[in-house]
């Protein structure tokens, strides 16, 4: 016995050690540019080496990547740690922006301002021109007036996410397609009716997915993922500047209405509790939940496992509240890529960058990244894509497909979205929303300026949002669910905020426009 | 012997057993539900069907991880860092607690002191990285192996086995000629098998289960599986932190349960093997304080 266990551990450790193998080497010839990266892995699309656009992109812009794959739950903490340190750095970071923690660690020479080397980024300048995104690209500069990333570039925002709908009770019950916020109140409580025991109006992830995405239509935008990221201010798009959102008559009218939801039984109670993509699809496949806000992306999955007969989830445009039709709003600049200040270093530092901007934004890289190698992924026929029929016919779609098999459309990778590419990579239904989305007009709005503070305004900031910020959340599940009263305690709720220095901090954001 | 089967000790003992009964399935249930979501359809997962035995048996989630490219890779590295790991830390707390289980050794209450003072206050984060870093570990299997390689506790433990044995068997082997390393390999080593199993197991858990350490210093290609387990079972829960892809995303619960079953498998395998000496070991090192 004692000899078989040896035995087994000697040949495990053999295989382990053989497995092992040895780590990449440099090369250190004049030919390809060679860099190391970091790259920030989802495990629903798990990085390939040998992915067509991996390499391809590679072979054009003769380059050697060391890809350094690291699981996005913990991206940050490592990005975090090289650049803190400053050892060990790669040369190259995906997926960061200057926001928080980032936005000290440039200001304190971590980073390369990218912008001072705007002539060796030709190719990222062109797109940012093309899409005339000049303005929200120097949005992103930092309170020195430098910016230290290169940011993704999107022509039209995506209408990807929003009211999501039982389809076949819609015409089962004979009712018409909700407009308003009052039509989906008459929807949910025509489902209630029918079946009591349902919470109709059920959320993916927890409240915040419903708040970022309904807020907009009542002139708010609240809470953990509010657009401002102050999480209890709000952008006035016509005044343009901020307002005390979280104690405002909007948010009052807002949290009456989904307190009104909530107290019918038509808001599911368990979305206080973070609702997981597991549960939610068990939710509206076994019928418990018949509406949600949540992805396009996730709703073939649903359907594909319910056995409901009929069953038919479809995604609504954004409904209209007191201040119009708006979702979530959005910015037309994305997490992008980052230079640790050691790679200014390198020797060719020049060559380095220019190689980067022509791997991800030349036009050539950016179609590459999205829609793969022409006569491999797709054919070109009229002007009009047309992808090759192994990707048309999977099983899991033409988007899905073309990530897991072959890496494009990662958010991580692509850094140029143009709206009318991106649509022929999914069904004819989901072009349809968009155009509608489009055609309302103004849906999706842009995110709100970042003041530019410096270190000690960041700091004053800090310290006023935390307790704001913890205050609003516990209010505002009271006033939902209905442990406070909205007209009762509304007064002192208002107080409390202003005690705490709602207005201050509302002056801070101003005064740093 | 016909004594203990009175009336009442037989209701004693079926309660026992009933409360053993019980603690037994409150600790299976939720691993077997685990082993029935690996092998079940996503159909009867997210119709909410699974219960105790796998509805719709497939292997579909099982074909799926191994396809995972690194998969293996990244589970060679771990059965690396265990073994490879747990025999560095034997080795050295050995050499460490044997003197230190010695009151004639000079210093040896200060030594003790450090000892203690390290288990209860760490450098924190960065400067421990720092010091990994400038010692030329970060980005080789080193890391892994050497900061890790003596735990205060276990060390403690074993100092307290130490000290256990009788000193007549030692003066007696001194008599007989042998210098100290004869005496901690022929007379000290031969004897501390509990120990050893228990501070084994222990040592081999702890690199086993490991995933931070792993991701701060190491290479992607070097990364234990607990990192790639982290990354399909909580990357993709952590929905909507980074409004986006992360909550457009879903992972199927029956690969999720597939990946934590052939991660933990080994490891609980392990424990009958040594679950002999573990535990007379822990009572052994605890008595002498």
């Amino acid at each position: 016995m004692k000899k078989t266990l040896l035995v087994s551990l000697l040949v495990l450790m053999t295989v382990a050690l053989s497995l092992s193998g040895a780590g990449v080497q440099e090369t250190k010839s004049d030919g390809p540019v060679a860099f190391s990266l970091y790259y920030s892995d989802n495990a629903t699309l798990p990085f390939k080496q040998d992915w067509l656009t991996v390499t391809e992109v590679q072979k054009r812009v003769n380059a050697d990547v060391e890809f350094e794959i690291i699981p996005i739950a913990d991206y940050q903490t490592k990005v975090s740690l090289a650049l803190n340190t400053g050892t060990n750095a790669p040369d190259v970071i995906l997926y960061q922006s200057t926001k928080g923690e980032n936005a000290a660690l440039a200001l304190n020479g971590a980073l390369v301002p990218i912008s001072d080397y705007a002539e060796w980024t030709p190719n990222f300048n062109a797109r940012v021109k093309e899409f005339g995104l000049e303005e929200d690209v120097d949005a992103l500069n930092l309170k020195d007036g430098k910016r230290y990333y290169l940011p993704s570039l999107f022509d039209v925002p995506f209408y990807d996410g929003g009211l999501i709908l039982r389809e076949d009770l819609l015409k089962k019950y004979n009712l018409a397609e909700p407009k308003t916020f009052d039509d989906l109140y008459n929807v949910l409580k025509v489902f209630k009716q029918h079946s009591p025991d349902s919470y109709p109006l059920t959320i993916l992830a927890g409240p915040r997915v419903l708040y970022r995405m309904t807020m907009p239509s009542w002139g708010i935008s609240l809470g953990k993922n509010g657009a401002s990221g102050s999480n209890t201010l709000s952008w006035d798009y016509d005044a343009k500047n901020y307002f005390a959102g979280a104690i405002s008559e909007e948010y009052k009218s807002y949290i009456t209405f989904f307190h009104k939801l909530y107290a019918e039984g038509l808001l599911d109670p368990e979305m206080a509790e973070p609702i997981d993509g597991d549960k939610w699809s068990q939710k509206l496949a076994t019928g418990k939940s018949m509406a949600s806000y949540a992805y396009y992306d996730q709703i073939g999955g649903v359907t594909a496992n319910s056995s409901i007969p009929g069953f038919k989830l479809q995604m609504y445009p954004a409904l209209s509240g007191p201040k119009g039709a708006h979702h979530q709003p959005k910015s037309k600049t994305g997490s992008g890529i980052m230079f640790p200040y050691k790679t200014s270093k390198r020797p060719d530092f020049e060559k380095l960058v220019r190689t980067v901007d022509e791997m991800f934004f030349s036009s050539e890289n950016a179609k590459l990244w999205c829609l793969g190698v022409e006569g491999v992924t797709y054919t070109n026929k009229d002007g009009n894509v047309v992808f090759v029929d192994e990707i048309l016919n999977s099983s899991e779609g033409i988007y899905k497909s073309l990530q897991v098999k072959y890496g494009c459309g990662s958010d991580v990778t692509q850094m140029v979205w143009i709206n009318a590419r991106e649509m022929t990579k999914y069904d004819a239904n989901y072009a349809r929303i968009n155009a509608e989305v489009e055609a309302i007009g103004d849906v999706i709005q842009a995110i709100p300026p970042t003041p530019k503070f410096d270190d000690r305004q960041a700091e004053d900031a800090g310290t006023l949002q935390t307790p704001l910020s913890d205050a609003f959340e516990r209010w505002n599940s009271a006033f939902l669910t209905g442990n406070k009263d909205i007209k009762g305690d509304w007064d002192a709720y208002v107080k409390e905020m202003k005690n705490l220095g709602i207005e201050k901090f509302t002056d801070l954001y101003n005064a740093n426009l | 012997m016909k004594q203990y089967k009175t009336h009442s000790n037989r209701i004693f003992s079926l309660v026992v057993n009933l409360v053993m009964l019980f603690s037994l399935f409150a600790c299976l249930t939720p691993f077997l539900y685990m082993l029935s979501l690996s092998f079940s359809s996503p159909r009867a997962i997210i119709n909410n069907e699974v219960f105790l035995f796998p509805k719709e048996f497939n292997i579909e989630s099982y074909r799926q991880i191994f396809t995972y490219p690194n998969f293996f890779h990244a589970y060679g590295n771990t059965l690396f860092y265990t073994i490879v790991g747990t025999a560095i830390s034997l080795c050295l707390m050995v050499l460490f607690a044997y003197p230190l289980s010695k009151n004639k050794l000079k210093g040896q209450k200060m030594i003790m002191k450090l000892v203690i003072f390290s288990m209860f206050f760490t450098g924190g984060l960065i400067p421990n990285y720092l010091l990994v870093s400038s010692l030329h570990l970060v980005n080789t299997r080193w890391a892994m192996l050497i900061p890790f390689a003596i735990n205060q506790f276990n060390l403690i433990l074993l100092i307290n086995f130490f000290k256990t044995i009788p000193l007549d068997l030692e003066e007696a082997a001194i008599i007989d000629g042998l210098d100290y390393f004869g005496i901690l390999r022929k007379v000290i080593l031969p004897l501390s098998g509990a120990a050893l199993a228990t501070v084994g197991l222990y040592t081999a858990v702890f690199f086993w289960n490991d995933w931070f350490n792993g991701l701060i210093y190491l290479k992607s290609s070097q990364f234990p599986v607990m990192l790639f387990l982290r990354n399909i079972v909580t990357g993709t829960s952590m929905v909507g932190d980074a409004a986006g892809a992360g909550d457009k995303s879903t992972i199927a619960i029956s690969i999720k349960s597939a990946v934590i079953i052939t991660s933990t498998l080994p490891i609980i395998v392990l424990y009958p093997f040594l679950q002999r000496y573990f535990v007379k070991g822990i009572l052994i090192g605890a008595v002498k304080g």
